[in-house]
């Protein structure tokens, strides 16, 4: 049934209808939310779960570490620093091969502190070991969360869903919500064959020494590497079910004769479509790509998407400082590594909540087609041109209260 | 050629222009219509400055910007006239509703905005015995642009504080119902 809902009221209504049996959560902006509505259904008897109020990030997620090794379908989510606090067990979950979802409602991580939308957070845990696909809209936010615990669970790997803060979390827009017949057909019931089961006792994460830890890491990235099937086969059967697709790996637009590709991640993509609108009805052959699917890197996909353009730029909001963009070393690395010789440049933008408009877009776009044969390295999209001095050095103007 | 409307709200924390850009939002999607409502905040905190942007449109809405040139702006306090480029961007001839009992004379005024002042503090005082803004300027908003229907938003008044008792539900009826009027009747202004 569409509704006019906030995004993290739509996911909370997805997580409940996948029926998770273990939440365990602690508050974050901007995904307080989801779990905060998660918190009421449970309370009012609308979601037969056990909500666990961790005391950090670091509890809630060993809560639900726990809680899939004994069978239990859990869900967490979180954000930033609270993503952060929780990297150590998230490492554990993934080289555990537990099926555990969660949401990143993706934001800036500190210092300076700051609570608005990039996503630096998840971007900085893509080694974790995880299957990360990152959203474009609330409704994709439902459908993919939904995907998620079939994902995990087929392939025993933990699934994060990534949607931007504020830009999604907290806006309200349409979304059609699956009724629990529909989900339930799509999403069997969690069997998960390495259950924890006090009747015949085993060890869950046992010590692994230097003559057998190189293959349990190998077989990991192999199962990373076969998710990607399974990714494409839950995006396929959720369109025959749902009839709504928004792409496996990617989700192109106007890619087939596009000279010049834009590749981008997350809701940005939504201005990005708007732009190649304007661009092509002055006749410039512009087309855009968003990375659905980030971990694993849809290696093939991606060169066979982007190998007819000219010219590839790649906008995204993180950077491994002292690298330049994260995604765009990748694209190159990918493109290179195909023998597809196409000048890939990068520009890093929306960090900390800088709204990346139209107009920023637009300048994207005409800063690659200008340049020259040598790409773009890594491009602040609408920088200043004095950079402010180190936080610690900028004078105080007045308290600093609010959330963390 | 879809038709796109964009409104911006400007209240302080504790006005409630983030609810109102929600509760427009909603009666527009009551209404038949693809609508968008979300929040800008700065520090989260009661008296800082807030702002809400909503866009209704006949065709789906893709992008997830901030609202840059708004049709309408909704002003919930009018001491951020002093403080914020609240008139920033407004389209010409564009609306700008304020919360107060005329409109301000401003010695920089913008192209051709057309001013709404309704005194919604004051009768929301009236009917709640505490000023909260919104929902009269969303029945005034209504009414002077035709954006939404007063029955949808009274729809979802009914909906959306139907929890916090039948008095609030009644009394925000009476405010949006007022503030119809009153936009109907000042929209000459």
């Amino acid at each position: 049934m569409k509704r006019q809902i906030e995004g993290s009221q739509a996911v909370a209504e997805a997580v409940r209808l996948c029926r998770p049996q273990v939440i365990a959560a602690y508050p974050i902006t901007p995904q307080t939310h989801i779990v905060e509505r998660l918190a009421q259904m449970v309370a009012d008897g609308d979601l037969v779960a056990e909500y666990v109020s961790t005391e950090s990030e670091l509890a809630a997620a060993s809560v639900v570490l726990g809680a899939v090794a004994a069978g239990a379908r859990a869900y967490t989510a979180s954000a930033s620093q609270g993503l952060l606090l929780m990297t150590e067990v998230l490492f554990n979950i993934a080289g555990l091969r537990l099926p555990v979802v969660m949401t990143c409602a993706n934001r800036a991580v500190g210092a300076p502190i700051n609570i608005f939308n990039d996503q630096q957070d998840s971007l900085s845990l893509r080694d974790a070991g995880w299957i990360q696909l990152y959203v474009e809209s609330n409704q994709e936010a439902v459908d993919t969360l939904i995907q998620a615990y079939r994902i995990a669970e087929a392939c025993e790997l933990p699934v994060m869903v990534c949607m931007d803060g504020f830009y999604l979390t907290h806006t309200v827009e349409s979304v059609d919500l699956p009724d629990q017949a529909q989900v339930d057909a799509y999403l069997p019931p969690m069997h998960f064959a390495r259950t924890l089961d006090p009747a015949a006792p085993s060890t869950l994460g046992g010590g692994s020494e230097p003559d057998n830890y190189l293959e349990y890491r190998q077989a990991h990235h192999r199962a990373l590497e076969r998710a990607l099937v399974e990714i494409e086969t839950a995006a396929m059967s959720f369109a025959d079910l749902f009839g709504r697709a928004h792409g496996a790996l990617l989700d192109s637009y106007c890619t087939e004769d596009a000279e010049r590709i834009l590749v981008t991640v997350g809701s940005a993509m939504g201005a990005v479509r708007d732009v190649v609108d304007a661009l092509r009805a002055r006749g410039e052959r512009v087309g855009a790509l968003r990375l659905r699917c980030l971990r694993p890197f849809p290696t093939a996909a991606l060169v066979q998407a982007l190998q007819g353009a000219r010219r590839v730029a790649v906008l995204e909001k993180a950077i491994s400082v002292g690298l330049g963009g994260i995604i765009v070393t990748e694209v190159r690395a990918a493109l290179h590594h195909a023998g597809v010789r196409v000048p890939v440049d990068g520009f890093v933008g929306g960090l900390g909540g800088r709204d990346l408009t139209p107009d920023s877009i637009a300048a994207v776009f005409a800063a690659s087609a200008a340049a020259g044969a040598a790409p773009i390295d890594c491009c602040f999209v609408d920088a200043a041109e004095d950079p402010p001095s180190p936080p610690p050095a900028s004078p105080v103007k007045e308290p600093l209260h609010g959330p963390s | 050629m879809p038709v796109m409307r964009q409104v911006r709200f400007h209240g302080r924390g504790g006005q409630g222009a983030v609810s109102a850009a929600a509760l427009l939002s909603m009666a527009a999607f009551e209404d038949g219509f693809e609508s968008q409502a979300f929040p800008k905040f700065g520090s989260e905190r009661r008296g800082a400055p807030v702002e809400a942007y909503v866009r209704i449109s006949d065709a789906p809405i893709r992008s997830h910007n901030q609202v840059y040139t708004p049709d309408a702006v909704v002003i919930l306090d009018a001491t951020l006239l002093r403080a914020e480029p609240v008139l920033q961007g407004l389209r010409e001839g564009g609306l700008a509703l304020i919360n107060a009992d005329a409109a301000p004379a401003l010695r920089t005024e913008p192209t051709g905005c057309r001013w709404l002042a309704v005194p919604a503090d004051r009768i929301s005082v009236a009917q709640l015995g505490r000023p909260f803004p919104n929902t009269a300027l969303l029945g005034a908003l209504a009414a002077a642009t035709g954006w939404v229907d007063l029955p949808a938003l009274e729809t979802v008044v009914r909906r959306q504080l139907g929890g916090k008792g039948e008095h609030v539900v009644s009394a925000n009826l009476a405010l949006l119902r007022q503030g119809f009027e009153l936009g109907q009747d000042r929209r000459a202004t």
